[in-house]
């Protein structure tokens, strides 16, 4: 069919109907099939997806990555690591998923991931080799199950100017009736529950007692009235405290230095009773669609330019040696770190893996008590 | 129907046969692409989740021994029961106040509008096109600490502090609700309302009636049928709303959604969640049937 050829059928009217029709059809087709020619394009060009903590789904993280693979990954968001296992078991699969060690143990016994071969990873030999060491990490030959990626820690970000302190900082703001209704807290179990057992005084060791259950749940119910919102988004937490809503939430260090760099008197605080300290990774789902570009997601996270980032913008621990030489220890310190992350984390208390038994009931506590039960 | 491919021509007639006399037959061979969306998207659904409210969490897996354990839960721990109440509670008056402040925009369109009525009504869904949740989240913008009002008030001087009850409570659930679901009320009521007959109005005003007693005595009963649609069009779906009570509720304004919500992600008990589902929709059942029954009772006594 000849378009020129048609032109002229119309001008001088001589178009049949018949051929009219085709034109018709050639077109309705064309525009149809255009959209999945287009998906069809995409879906060659797929990019791992990782599953992770709002706030980490920035480009900043993924530089070589993007450079070998023309883009950033695809980003799936979850709030708390629980509600991420929950999704992942009723089918979710994704390439590479972001739980923090406390939660590893109960994510392995799901056999929904795969140990990563750590010589495809041009960062390892960097990677701080205590980070690797923790517990129950060795899958087999040496092969870990999650490749650490971030640490630091849960503690208060608050108000230099609205806050009274007398004496040291200590989880007790938290708890202080005078910010009744300025309180934010963190909805996820994981952090909220670890902290309350270090201001109820109970020691990790003991934390799946019965004892130490109903210590910790007395402490949240008597916070509870003083909480203006419950809340895992970082970004509601920061600006409630920078408009003042809040005088006092529980948060990680992002927070508190996302908030100094917009000059809001805040300090990330370092309660004497401890603040909770952890450490993150990835792993790798066992089905992941794209192996080897969750290869490159974990690679180019464990890069210095990543740990540069995660350290100077975040204020968060970063598992690449090298991260932290062009910082200096007053800089590191300032934002509660060091290069050396066993200071910091033997320092803090560090959350210990529990049973899924122990941890659906806490959650399912603190669910009740945050709704006022 | 199964056609079975090699059976006798003679069969295979006596069943064409018994299709072309059977009126059932083919009602239900027109009806099939409903009836399958129905029972693969509602009845099957449905069926699971009646099954697994009656299990029991394992672990990552589940106890299939049936047991209406998950049921006694729901109804003796005092936590379901209080938030299946203020969920009630929250969303009947949102109802309340979406159907009455509706009321007045359909009235003006379906009485006071005589050209360009489409025009009219499509500009008041205008806001209903966007997503249900922008809407909602353009509701914490105007009710936050920061907010719209809070700073109106207070550059206007009327308050010293931001109000801190607009944000994260009840009342930003219900505002938020009231405005949502608009365009679920305005609908209904405006079409039951344009079908009222003018002459009517007229007989009552040359029988003595004033605009009140017209209002009272006509208008609003023939415009019934609309506001008990757009009464249910609203309850049902905002009692189990999820997303409002999320962004704004604080923790006070938690409903029976979010708890739902809960068993499914970090609590991780399935067979409770699927147990309060079931409640909660046997709970809007029973609601709406009495519901029904009164709005007859009281159309019977006014005929």
């Amino acid at each position: 069919m000849d378009v020129i050829d048609q032109l002229n059928a119309v001008k001088t009217g001589k178009l049949s109907r018949r051929a009219f029709q085709k034109t018709l059809l050639g077109a309705g087709i064309g525009i149809m099939t255009t959209p999945f020619a287009a998906s069809r394009a995409a879906a060659q060009d797929a990019q791992g997806t990782l599953f992770t903590w709002g706030g980490f789904d920035i480009p900043d993280l993924y530089t070589s990555y993007e450079a070998a693979n023309g883009a950033p990954p695809d980003f799936a968001v979850f709030g708390g690591a629980e509600d991420a296992l929950t999704r992942m078991r009723s089918g979710f699969v994704v390439d590479v998923a972001h739980p923090c060690h406390t939660d590893m143990v109960r994510w392995v016994q799901t056999g929904l991931f795969q140990p990563i071969d750590t010589s495809r990873l041009s960062n390892w030999g960097d990677v701080l080799p205590e980070l690797v060491a923790l517990e129950s990490n060795e899958a087999e030959n040496g092969m870990p199950w999650m490749v650490p990626f971030d640490w630091g820690g849960t503690s208060i970000t608050y108000r230099t100017d609205l806050v009274e302190i007398e004496g040291e900082e200590s989880w007790d703001i938290l708890w202080d009736e005078r910010y009744a209704g300025r309180i934010g807290m963190l909805a996820s179990g994981g952090d909220a529950w670890w902290c309350a057992a270090i201001k109820a005084g109970v020691p990790f060791d003991q934390i799946a007692t019965e004892m130490a259950f109903e210590k910790t749940s007395a402490a949240l119910r008597e916070q509870r009235p003083l909480v203006r919102v419950y809340t895992d988004d970082t970004t509601t937490l920061g600006q409630a405290l920078s408009s003042g809503e809040m005088v006092a939430a529980m948060t990680w260090n992002s927070t508190a230095v996302e908030l100094q760099a917009e000059e809001i008197p805040v300090r990330f605080a370092q309660p004497k009773e401890g603040a909770l300290t952890w450490v993150c990774g990835l792993m790798m789902h066992k089905d992941a669609p794209n192996p080897d570009r969750a290869y490159d997601i974990i690679d180019s996270m464990l890069s210095v330019e990543a740990g540069e980032f995660m350290i100077g913008a975040y204020g968060y621990g970063h598992s690449n040696a090298k991260s932290f030489e062009s910082f200096t220890d007053d800089e590191l310190q300032g934002l509660g770190l060091s290069a050396n992350p066993r200071e910091i984390l033997d320092a803090g208390q560090f959350s210990i893996p529990q049973e899924q038994e122990w941890e659906s009931r806490m959650n399912e506590t603190y669910e009740l008590i945050k709704a006022g039960f | 129907m199964v056609s079975v491919p090699d059976a006798a021509p003679v069969r295979r007639n006596r069943l064409t046969a018994w299709f072309r006399r059977s009126e059932a037959a083919q009602g239900y061979a027109l009806m099939s692409p409903t009836l399958v969306v129905l029972v693969v998207g509602i009845a099957v659904p449905l069926l699971i989740l009646i099954a697994m409210s009656m299990w029991t969490r394992d672990g990552f897996g589940f106890d299939m021994t049936p047991t209406f354990a998950n049921y006694e839960r729901a109804a003796t721990e005092p936590i379901f029961g209080t938030l299946l109440t203020r969920s009630f509670f929250v969303s009947g008056l949102a109802t309340f106040f979406t159907v009455l402040l509706c009321y007045p925009m359909a009235y003006y369109v379906a009485f006071h509008v005589h050209r360009n009525k489409m025009l009219w009504i499509v500009l008041m869904t205008l806001p209903f096109w966007t997503s249900y949740l922008l809407r909602v989240f353009a509701w914490r913008v105007i009710l936050g600490y920061e907010g719209v009002i809070n700073s109106a008030f207070l550059t206007a001087g009327w308050i010293e502090a931001p109000l801190e009850f607009l944000l994260y409570s009840q009342t930003a659930v219900i505002i938020t609700l009231a405005h949502a679901w608009a365009a679920f009320a305005i609908l209904p009521l405006y079409v039951s309302l344009e079908k009222i007959d003018k002459s009517l109005l007229e007989a009552a005003t040359d029988l003595g009636d004033g605009p009140f007693t017209r209002f009272m005595r006509i208008t609003l009963p023939l415009s019934m049928p609309g506001v008990i649609s757009a009464c249910f069009l609203i309850f049902i779906p905002t009692t189990g709303d999820y997303i409002t009570p999320a962004l704004l509720g604080g923790p006070d304004g938690v409903m029976i959604g979010n708890l739902i919500q809960l068993q499914f992600g970090p609590v991780n008990n399935w067979p409770m969640g699927s147990a309060l589902s079931i409640v909660l929709m046997a709970w809007i059942a029973a609601l709406a049937l009495v519901f029904l029954f009164l709005t007859r009772k009281a159309k019977d006594q006014l005929a």
